[in-house]
């Protein structure tokens, strides 16, 4: 009986000691836990990077060679459901030099549902191609568009204020965005006189006191929301205060769609983007170039670009190595006007095969073949033939 | 000074707009699951991400990021990221 009594006490005793380390554990992993416990604001750095082997033919010229390509460091920094900013470095080699560059920073504030406000230097919502689509690891083929890019006609980003949301109307959902910036100015043929009647985009110090003012408007008819068709307009004076051109002004459209797509009898994923670029500047005269006698030239400053882009991945078939490969064609075409010193009108046709290691990191295989490229002072037409292999990787 | 006033009366109209729409707004969100508006959504511009990439704390900072840039509404935002956070 005192054998029992004696062991009932120990267990008794045991177990008490048991709860209390226990709660001693418990306690510290909970300190553990709090002293861990996430606040609210969260910083992230990511980005991406690519580079490759290029082979470019051009006449009876033809170069080969290996490419940097592009770093581009991204800062994003949440400081609460309501706050955010983003920030992109972009590190390149350009005319031999390493380079930083800021392709955008920018805050944005939450007002409400439907509502968000950003300022700062931010990716211009003209059609999808700039602001949702040119990331390396993002664009199926490891080259833009003709129109996009140097010597575009296509805004790229610019400083100022912007009001963007979504909402739904019935099962149709909207998207809008509509902002105030410095805006694209005018090249007057002052320091490249052959570029006269361009436009440049990006950030400089504005020229003039007008702003310009824009916006997107996107609609997406069915409620699985597979296809996107998007209209955009920027308009405001380009051109230098006190100057001749101080009234010249550019007035420019988009019109994109998209369509995204698993077709299961082709047990594939389809993806067909495009997007058409209008630009319209007013007249004005410019100095012929070289000429000491003072004359003038104009021409009627219209241009034009567009894109259509279809992709093939194989997604829903059995075979591992199938499943990430991808097909991708592109057309593009860019006019600009006729008269100017740098009038063009080439085509081109880009092919790749890509082969994808994981949903961001991408082996590019291309060719692309771009017709009717003339220089700006001799507009001799010429073709372009370009072979790559980049690799692109979100990070 | 006129176009001001333009894209003022515009905000103004797509702000009517938006809280005449509201009611139904939540119905065609919410008949959907996240995993499902991730693949509708989330494959539009790129590949879809694979849950598996970020912690929950840094799918948090994504989705604002995503909120912002893809303009999805805050409903759509926050479905996405649970169902993200749930299947890392
Ligand atoms: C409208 C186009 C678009 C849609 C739709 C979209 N994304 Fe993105 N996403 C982008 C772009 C553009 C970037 C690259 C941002 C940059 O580099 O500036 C990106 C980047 C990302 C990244 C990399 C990390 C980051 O924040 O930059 C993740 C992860 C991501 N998206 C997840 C998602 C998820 C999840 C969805 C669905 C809710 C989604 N995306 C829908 C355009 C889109």
């Amino acid at each position: 009986m005192k054998k029992i009594i004696l062991s009932i006490l120990t267990v008794g005793v045991l177990t008490v000691q048991a709860q209390d380390t226990l709660s001693t554990i418990d306690r510290q992993a909970l300190q553990n836990y709090q002293s861990l416990k996430p606040g609210k604001s969260k910083f992230m750095l990511r980005g991406y990077y690519h580079t490759g082997f290029e082979n470019v033919a051009e006449g009876d010229e033809s170069k080969n060679q290996f490419n940097f390509g592009k770093i581009a460091p991204i800062l994003m920094y949440k400081q609460s459901d309501r706050l955010f900013i983003e920030a992109e470095f972009e590190g390149e080699f350009e005319d031999g030099k390493f380079q930083w560059g800021i392709e955008y920073a920018n805050m944005s504030f939450v007002l409400n549902k439907y509502m968000t406000i950003r300022a700062g230097k931010f990716l211009l919502p003209f059609g999808t191609f700039m602001e949702k689509l040119h990331p390396a690891w993002i664009n199926r083929l490891a080259t833009r568009p003709l129109g996009f890019g140097h010597d575009g006609i296509a805004p790229t980003t610019d400083v100022g204020v912007e009001l963007r949301g979504a909402f739904y109307s019935g099962s149709v959902k909207i998207n809008y965005q509509a902002y105030v910036i410095n805006g694209p100015q005018l090249k007057d043929g002052t320091n490249e006189p052959e570029e006269a009647g361009m436009l440049k985009f990006g950030y400089f110090e504005d020229n003039n006191i007008d702003k310009s003012v824009g916006g997107r408007i996107g609609v997406f008819p069915f409620s699985n929301g597979m296809l996107e068709l998007g209209f955009s307009g920027l308009t405001g004076k380009v051109g230098a205060d006190g100057s001749v051109y101080e009234n010249v002004r550019a007035n420019l459209y988009a019109i994109d769609f998209s369509l995204v797509r698993n077709v299961n009898f082709l047990k594939s994923m389809i993806d067909l983007k495009g997007q058409y670029n209008y630009s319209q500047i007013s007249d004005a005269n410019y100095i012929v170039p070289d000429d000491t006698t003072g004359l003038f030239y104009d021409f009627n400053n219209i241009s034009n670009s567009y894109y259509v882009q279809l992709s093939i991945r194989p997604s829903m078939i059995d075979n591992e190595f199938l499943r990430k490969l991808e097909l991708v064609g592109r057309y593009s075409s860019l006019q600009t006007p006729e008269g100017a010193l740098w009038e063009q009108n080439p085509t081109q046709t880009a092919l790749g095969l890509n082969y994808w290691f994981d949903w961001r990191t991408v082996l590019k295989l291309g060719y692309q073949t771009t017709d009717g490229l003339g220089e700006h002072d001799a507009p001799t037409p010429i073709t372009q033939n370009m072979f790559y292999i980049h690799v692109a990787m979100g990070f | 000074m006129k176009r001001y006033i333009i894209i003022l009366v515009v905000i103004g109209a797509l702000v009517a707009g938006t809280s005449l729409n509201s009611c139904k707004t939540a119905a065609v969100i919410s008949s959907k699951s996240g995993a499902q508006i991730w693949g509708e959504t989330c494959i539009r511009c790129h590949n879809p991400a694979d849950p598996a990439t970020f912690s929950d704390l840094e799918w948090d900072v994504v989705a604002m990021h995503m909120q912002v840039r893809a303009n999805l509404t805050p409903e759509e935002t926050k479905k996405v990221i649970e169902f993200l956070q749930s299947a890392n």
